[in-house]
């Protein structure tokens, strides 16, 4: 009978040779361990390097050209712009209530330099989150909500026909302007708008046509830009879709009145449209002052961790550092500045290169430490916004639409005084002007250079092929470890079965009569696939929560949490109490629900790292450990060694962190001390991100199901262990 | 117990079977929210129904449905389903019929592999007792997979394809020759690749369905040294095939009388062949689908575009033969493997087809057991089939991504078909020689 079993064993697998990349796959697989320690320490070293393997921005595109023309914008336009700050700001424009003069005002500006204008009404409309419409395109399935008459903001448009083109290209130029209580700021920057669009008015060489949207900020900037946007995008062709704004008298009459007070043929009532937009660029002025230099900041997040193109960043830099002669700034997260281990590691990252450099002298790779430290925060903070997924400023709205589109803030160096404001419209009108003309040579949209970057800092960046080697290094343990889980498994039980006494048979059968040798892992799919519906169900919640009127967020937290448990035992009752069934095979089978774990982890993750890089690397940082690590606590209990120990502590510390509201709370704890966080805070940032629609959202569903998953592999054990005591 | 055993496992079939129809009965409630008719995955040009809908509307005006590229689907499927596009009750429908069909050749077939389990004398060896009900569990992986439910209610006809082939295959194994023919007849013609299967319902009806090698019997019974004539498997019998032969031409000639009927002020049955068939081989349509083709169609110079189409449609044709000789004695298996390749190597495929082959698959899970790399081709199709929506999405909506990371994706799926047929065959064979292998020890098993 051995003799039958050898034979048949020897039959079924003739021992043929080896491929190399089979062999090299056993012998990873087999030393998964080491493998593990080895990658995951390597995507977290390479994370660390990548200020150091950034590389110098470069026009990708030729058409571009930034800067090869001189500006033609003059003292003369200038004073076009100071002139409609100064009405801005006079007193008398400001007594309106609804802020309607202001508007005017700027409205008779735009038609005096033979633009044509128009006012376009718009609701604010909350981003509504519907758990359908993520796949989908942004224009399809918005709500339509009850609009009141009350609320309603006003957008100016302005729009230069350009005389080379035909009217199928556009670029857009937004500045965000509050009527109600406007600041200097913001004046300043429709000035700047104005004068450059007075130039525009002018020139010949103009082959797109320019919109000048001044968006009203009252309800927020990026909702006064997104109403815009989609109404230009989706046109209305049936009456019977017009918001009720239309049907609201008061607002109408306002308008006629205002359309026959400013007389001019070029001025209209209906909504006015230009060719597909190139890019749009969103102008701002801060009111605060920087002590050192006329700063620029460049805003470039969309929404999702969506960039405009490079070459957009990368013309606006150019003309600003050496046309203009600002200093352009890129949003770093301010902490890490300070922080000495940061320092340190530059420093050793520094020494390291230059012992490389003294080994060959064509190695050039090290960077100062200050550099690094610099390099580092613009990373880090150019990650979290990517990782949140909320855009930073209005051109987040753009991005939905496939335009290209950033935000510049300027801040001036001094205030209030008629030279330095000369000064400052000259040389921010100057670069807006250059950038528009760059735009305006582009022959196709912008397609050169890479949408997929990190910044570390205005003319560093690092590219998708060289992050994705972070990641992947993070991530590769994983498909690894579960193999090895797996095979195993399986192989252990294949020995289990050999001292049975039928050969070859199919003798493993639980309760269901899942006779099934190699698709065992069924089992453990079947578990990982509840909690994974759980998972679902639970972020699902919140469209329903949110439906409930007057909800302070703490109890629409609690409500949360009790729902969620609710629906956990409703899952688990009607789908034949999947814990219960499971509770018995688990205790050989962890290593297969392990295995099975960490493959959807690795889907989710690679999914993520397509859908929001940064998402995903922290995700990995957070997830990649605690999966690896996860084993069931009461083997570790049961073995008593230091190794198991430790094992368990970091485990359960893991299990914490990794489990979302936790993760929140500590860093909420660590940025604004423990003393003021708070149940509800969990909840409105939730809020705030499945507003935003943003993929994180889904992320954290993720994290939490491949933690239940965990967490349920745990405390199973820990269940266990209590049956073990009290039957002792 | 058995009895009992088999209670409750009908109990619970019957349940998934309701469940799944509940499902998909709520989901045809969102059509809107989820899009699912727009998408590449689900409606090729072929199975649109939208396109069919445009047909139907091109016909009720009185033009031909083949003007402006848009319909290339049967003028039969026009005359039935044009008046119902509003709803995929249709397709629900037929879902139902076709698990049902599934679940009665399942049970079919495993009744002939205990029956030849038993000729052979392996009962003992083999657990019987612990045979899974494979008509059961191949009927709920056809209706709870997800492929399935999404070509259901994402308003396609691919449903309707799937039940033709599987009606063709059902009337093959329990013999009803007409059946057989008319499901043929129907698959080929709504979708022309369902010609190759008459090959397996040729075996089929020649010596009937799967069983172990013929060899296998007859050595069996050298060892006993009686030959018992009437445990043997039937040798191949022509009367079935040529009454099969001989309905086959009556459904056809009946379908394109009815075809002809219907297209003749529109150019007739040549029109049909040329926006259909010619369709279907020319691969005109290039836009993006889960298969490999188009993008290697967009990329072809116009001169070699002729030699290649040869060379991808000769593919499928190369791989009937070994196959066929392979696997004669297991023609419904023979008949899931030309499925799977057709759907790999097809012009505009489908989930839809993929949902086809997946759920067959179910008829072997007892000769399937030890199939290896299970874990990773189901991880695999999980993965792809959630990443190939994000690549769509990150090229057409966001333009950040562009058509090769789709098409990588749609190389990845169809290497992963390739697995999973190549595994699957291997399986097959080990099967069948770990039964020659019980055969040839069991002597020795005796004597211990």
């Amino acid at each position: 009978m051995a003799e039958t079993k050898e034979k048949s064993l020897s039959d079924e697998k003739p021992k043929p040779r080896v491929r190399p990349i089979v062999r090299l796959g056993i012998f990873l697989i087999s030393h998964s361990f080491l493998v593990s320690v080895v990658c995951c320490t390597a995507g977290v070293l390479a994370l660390f390097l990548l200020p150091v393997l950034a590389k110098n921005t470069y026009i990708s595109e030729n058409a571009l050209m930034p800067g090869s023309a001189s500006p033609m914008l003059s003292n003369q336009h200038v004073s076009d712009g100071n002139r409609l700050v100064k009405d801005l700001t006079n007193p008398n424009s400001k007594s309106s209530e609804t802020g309607i003069e202001s508007h005017k005002i700027i409205a008779q500006y735009m038609l005096d330099l033979g633009a044509e204008v128009s006012f376009h009404k718009f609701h604010p409309q909350m981003n509504q989150f519907h758990p359908l419409h993520f796949f989908s395109s942004p224009v399809s399935g918005k709500i339509q909500e009850n609009y009141s008459c009350s609320s309603y903001g006003i957008n100016t448009v302005g729009i230069i026909r350009a005389p080379r083109g035909d009217g199928k290209e556009a670029i857009v130029l937004v500045t965000p302007y509050n009527a109600l209580k406007s600041g200097f700021g913001e004046a300043l920057s429709l000035g700047i708008a104005y004068s450059v669009f007075s130039l525009l008015t002018q020139v010949t060489w103009l082959a797109k046509d320019i919109i000048w949207l001044v968006a009203d900020s009252q309800y927020g900037e990026y909702a006064a830009v997104a109403a815009w946007l989609r109404e230009y995008q989706t046109p209305k062709f049936s009456s019977l879709s017009t918001p009720n704004a239309e049907m609201c008298p008061d607002v109408n009459n306002l308008f006629e009145l205002k359309g026959h007070s400013i007389s001019g043929s070029k001025f209209s009532n209906s909504f006015r449209r230009a060719g597909t937009m190139a890019a749009a660029l969103v102008l701002k002025v801060r009111d605060q002052n920087e002590q050192f230099e006329d700063t620029i900041s460049i805003y470039a997040e969309a929404s999702n961790g969506q960039m405009p193109n490079l070459d957009l960043i990368n013309v606006v830099n150019y003309l600003a550092v050496h046309r203009q002669g600002l200093r352009v700034n890129v949003e770093k997260l301010w902490p890490l500045l300070n922080s000495s281990w940061l320092k340190s590691l530059g420093e050793i990252f520094e020494s390291l290169a230059k012992v490389a450099k003294s080994l060959y002298p064509k190695w050039k790779f090290g960077i100062p430490a200050t550099e690094y430290v610099e390099g580092t925060a613009t990373l880090a903070s150019s990650l979290y916004y990517q990782a949140l997924g909320v855009p930073t400023g209005p051109h987040g709205a753009f991005r939905d639409y496939q335009v290209d589109a950033i935000t510049l803030e300027i801040s001036p160096k001094f205030s209030l005084d008629k030279v330095w404001r000369n000064d400052i419209l000259l040389r921010g009108g100057r670069l807006i002007e250059g950038v528009i003309r760059s735009v305006n040579n582009l022959l196709e949209k912008f397609h050169q250079s890479f949408f997929l970057y990190l910044l570390t800092s205005p003319s560093k960046f690092v590219s998708v092929g060289v992050y994705m080697i972070a990641f992947a290094l993070l991530i590769a343990p994983l498909p690894m470890v579960a193999a090895s889980l797996y095979v195993d498994a399986n192989s252990s039980s294949n020995c289990s079965k050999g001292d049975s006494s039928t050969p070859s048979a199919i003798t493993d059968t639980d309760e269901h009569g899942i006779a099934i040798r190699s698709w065992r892992w069924l089992n453990s799919a079947k578990l990982v696939f509840i909690v994974h519906l759980w998972g679902a169900i639970v972020s699902l919640l919140p469209y329903f929560i949110s439906q409930i009127p007057d909800c302070s967020p703490t109890t629409s937290f609690m409500i949360w949490v009790l729902l969620s448990i609710l629906s956990l035992l409703t899952l688990n009752s009607v789908l034949a109490s999947p814990l219960a069934c499971a509770k018995a095979t688990q205790e050989k089978e962890w290593a297969l629900v392990k295995s099975v774990t960490i493959s959807s982890v690795f889907i989710g993750l690679g999914l993520m790292s397509v859908i929001n890089f940064a998402t995903a690397e922290i995700g990995a940082l957070l997830m990649v450990p605690m999966c690896l690590l996860a084993r069931p606590l009461k083997l570790d209990v049961r073995a008593g060694t230091l190794r198991s120990f430790c094992r368990l502590i970091c485990n359960l510390v893991l299990g914490h962190i990794a489990f979302p509201p936790a993760a929140f709370f500590l860093l909420k704890g660590m940025l604004d001390g423990f003393g003021n966080a708070n149940v509800g805070d969990f909840w409105m940032w939730v809020e705030s991100l499945w507003a935003w629609n943003s993929a994180t959202y889904l992320f954290i569903d993720l994290t939490w199901r491949a933690h239940a998953v965990v967490a349920h592999q745990s405390c199973m054990m820990f269940w266990n262990l209590d049956v073990l005591v009290l039957s002792l | 117990m058995e009895k009992v055993k088999k209670k409750i496992g009908s109990f619970s079939f019957w349940n998934w079977v309701t469940a799944s129809i509940i499902f998909r009965l709520i989901l045809i409630y969102f059509p809107k929210n989820l899009n699912l008719s727009s998408r590449p995955e689900v409606s090729t040009p072929l199975t649109s129904f939208r396109r069919l809908a445009e047909g139907y509307w091109l016909k009720q005006s009185f033009m031909s449905p083949y003007a402006g590229s848009m319909y290339h689907g049967s003028p039969l499927l026009l005359s039935l389903l044009g008046p119902l596009t509003i709803n995929s009750l249709v397709s629900v429908i037929a879902d139902v019929v076709s698990a049902m069909l599934i679940r009665a050749t399942g049970q079919n077939l495993r009744l002939a592999y205990l029956r030849s389990l038993e000729s052979l004398d392996l009962v003992k060896q083999i657990e019987v007792s612990e045979f899974l009900f494979s008509g059961d569990i191949a009927a709920l992986i056809y209706l709870c997979n997800p492929f399935t439910i999404v070509a259901c209610v994402g308003l396609s006809t691919s449903p309707i394809e799937n039940m033709a082939v599987i009606l063709c295959l059902y009337g093959a194994c329990s013999r009803l020759i007409p059946l057989a023919a008319f499901g043929w007849v129907i698959a080929t013609h709504l979708s022309l690749y369902p010609a190759i299967l008459i090959i397996p319902v040729i075996f089929l009806l020649g010596c009937g369905p799967d069983s172990p090698p013929r060899k296998l019997f007859l050595q069996r019974h050298q060892q006993k040294e009686v030959l018992n004539q009437s445990k043997l498997p039937p040798r191949f019998s022509w009367g079935p095939v040529i009454h099969f032969a001989f309905w086959a031409f009556l459904w056809s000639v009946y379908v394109l009388v009815l075809c002809g009927i219907s297209l003749k002020q529109f150019g007739g049955l040549w029109e049909m062949f040329k926006s259909t068939y010619g369709f279907i081989l020319t691969v005109e349509d290039l836009s993006p689908n889960i298969g490999v083709l188009w993008y290697f169609f967009a990329e072809v110079f116009e001169f070699f575009r002729n030699f290649f189409l040869i060379v991808f449609h000769v593919n499928i044709l190369f791989m009937i033969l070994p196959l066929a000789i392979r696997l004669r004695h297991r023609p419904c298996y023979l008949a899931f493997v030309y499925v799977a390749i057709c759907s790999m190597l097809k012009s505009y495929p489908s989930v839809g087809d993929s949902a086809l082959y997946l759920g067959l698959l179910g008829w072997f899970v007892n000769e399937l057991a030890d199939m290896q790399f299970s874990l990773f081709l189901f991880c695999g199709y999980v993965g792809v089939s959630l990443l190939s929506p994000v690549m769509h999405n990150l090229w057409i909506w966001r333009g950040t991504g562009n058509a090769n990371f789709y098409f990588a994706t749609a190389m990845v799926y169809a290497c992963l078909q390739i697995v999973l047929v190549v595994e699957g065959v291997s399986a097959m064979l080990n099967h069948d020689r770990k039964l020659r292998n019980l055969i040839t020890g069991k002597p020795q098993d005796a004597k211990s």
